[in-house]
């Protein structure tokens, strides 16, 4: 073999750095698209969609009612999403509560006898008003964003705290 | 005649392809005579990933991998398609199956020191492999669409929200987007049938050629009672020369432990073992396919306030970690599994003393058999959810 030229390549150096270069190529032609779609839904805001529960009027005072509400499933899906509202009346306000438990977003029902929102998965506890009494879950149990008209209730496919 | 011209035939072919050697170097290694019974868990575990993979396929052809159409392709099934039914429900009990012995594979494998130098690869491939099989396991959860997939989906999916700082990030790219949706099922249904049987597959490869490199004689199960690596101890006796036809690969690469005592041809002899535990086994899974099934319960619904969801037997003990970690240590639930898997990964670094005797290694086996305690204590904790809706 002929002495090493740094300053120059040689016919092999040359070769070795084509076949990197191409393999590279091929690497993020790929890459660039595949990871850009994975990612993609990140960024995508999801499209605010609003639910009628109905006219809340009938709700006793601390007496939590669960409603059902349909939503689009989202993004490209003509599926509908059944979604559970617990409407809580605490004497002067009004919560709209999900049954998404905040420790592993299980299904959360209220518990008549416990007089509190209950996760059957893991044991999480939650007070009338949603603050946490119990079990793993770190924050309080999410609330809907929501608006009245008169007593009409009206829910967004959104948390007014993300999870 | 017609003799003549197949023989002729197949020295055609076997100059093209070696064919004729590449099968005598398949079946005619020599494998040992001690322990060959529990080498036959190696081989059932491959059997029932092949069960997968063939099931798998087919199922395909009669599952649709989309939030309306997923749970009535199947509820379809139990109605009107007895062997589709079958098909899933092989699917499924060999699934469950293969998770049970591929468990028994890698603890026979802890204990008889079968990782030591030169495995150590097989032993970090078996663990990826492991690893890739409870990830099958999982995603193959999700996909029924029925109650039970569904909540398994979202428990699932969330439990990575919980790694420091990218946690929710790590959420939404499996789900694709903040919640569990039509994107989760087809990216999920795309991990399960393509990605993690992409890697899967060819790791198997490695494995068993790991496996056929360094000979099916690492375990101390094959040399119990005839010879101790202490220093000190006489060398063993040499292996028993075997006639140079068929030709053996068995070259020993270590000095001590480098050959069983005894040993035989694996065509025909361990290829009984493994047919007749794999048969077994088969059999096993076809019964409880069509006497119990696979369950599909009522279609997915975010809404329910009544379904209590179970999570499935094989990652319960993690499901009850989640019911014992208290609020400010979640993240235990991540660090735990994740540090048991590198733990099993760095065993063969760790313990790697030439002694493989399970008695004459305490260092690793107490601990070993703690962790195992540990996972079964979880599992009993959380035995009463399975069975008390």
């Amino acid at each position: 073999m002929a002495p090493l030229d740094r300053r120059r390549l040689t016919r092999r150096q040359f070769a070795l750095l084509g076949t990197q270069v191409a393999g590279a190529t091929v690497a993020v032609l790929l890459g660039i698209p595949i990871i850009g779609f994975l990612i993609s839904p990140l960024f995508r805001r999801q499209a605010v969609a609003e639910a009628t529960v109905g006219d809340i009027a009938d709700v006793g005072n601390r007496q939590p009612k669960k409603y059902v509400v349909e939503f689009p499933a989202g993004d490209w899906s003509s599926a509908k999403v059944k979604a559970a509202v617990y409407v809580v009346k605490l004497d002067d306000q009004t919560k709209v509560f999900s049954n998404t438990c905040t420790h592993m977003q299980c299904p959360v029902h209220w518990d008549a006898s416990l007089n509190q929102f209950l996760c059957p998965c893991h044991g999480g506890l939650y007070a009338i008003d949603g603050s946490n009494v119990g079990g793993p879950p770190p924050k309080p149990l999410p609330e809907y964003v929501h608006r009245f008209d008169g007593t009409t209730l009206f829910v967004e496919n959104r948390f007014t705290e993300s999870l | 005649m017609i003799r003549e011209r197949l023989a002729t035939a197949y020295n055609w072919f076997d100059e093209r392809t070696a064919v004729r050697s590449l099968t005598r170097k398949g079946l005619y290694e020599a494998v040992p005579v001690r322990g060959a019974w529990f080498y036959t868990l190696g081989s059932a575990t491959l059997i029932l990933i092949l069960l997968q993979l063939v099931t798998g396929i087919f199922l395909t052809m009669l599952y649709v991998p989309s939030v309306t159409e997923a749970w009535a392709s199947l509820e379809y099934l139990k109605q009107h398609d007895a062997f589709g039914s079958i098909v899933r429900g092989i699917h499924l009990w060999s699934a469950y199956v293969l998770l049970f012995v591929i468990g028994l594979h890698m603890v026979r494998t802890f204990f008889s020191g079968s990782y030591k130098r030169p495995r150590e690869l097989n032993w970090v491939t078996g663990v990826g492999l492991f690893v890739l099989v409870l990830g099958m396991a999982i995603t193959g959860a999700f996909l029924p669409w029925d109650q039970a997939a569904y909540w398994t989906a979202v428990v699932v999916t969330n439990i990575p929200a919980y790694t420091p700082f990218i946690g929710s990030f790590i959420r939404a790219l499996w789900r694709g987007g903040d919640f569990v949706g039509p994107i989760t099922l087809v990216r999920t249904f795309g991990i399960h049938v393509w990605l993690i049987p992409a890697v899967l597959f060819p790791l198997i490869g490695a494995h068993l050629a790991l496996l056929r490199k360094h000979g099916e004689h690492g375990s101390y199960i094959n040399y119990r009672g005839a010879y101790r690596a202490r220093e000190g101890v006489d060398v063993p006796p040499p292996p028993k020369q075997r006639p140079i036809e068929p030709p053996y690969p068995a070259v020993p690469s270590e000095e001590v432990w480098a050959a069983p005592l005894e040993t035989e041809d694996f065509y025909p002899y361990q290829t009984f073992k493994d047919g007749l535990v794999s048969a077994l086994l088969v059999v096993v899974v076809f019964i409880l396919a069509v006497a119990i099934g696979a369950p599909l319960e009522a279609i997915a619904d975010p809404s329910t306030t009544n379904y209590t969801p179970v999570p499935e037997w094989f990652y319960l003990p993690l499901d009850q970690l989640l019911v014992l970690v208290p609020q400010q240590l979640i993240p235990l639930i991540l660090v735990l599994p994740a540090g048991g898997v590198v733990l099993m990964l760095l065993l063969p670094f760790i313990d790697r003393g030439p002694e493989r005797n399970p008695f004459e290694r305490p260092a690793v086996m107490v601990p070993g058999a703690f962790a195992v305690l540990f996972v079964v204590i979880l599992t009993l904790l959380g035995s009463g959810r399975l069975f008390n809706q």
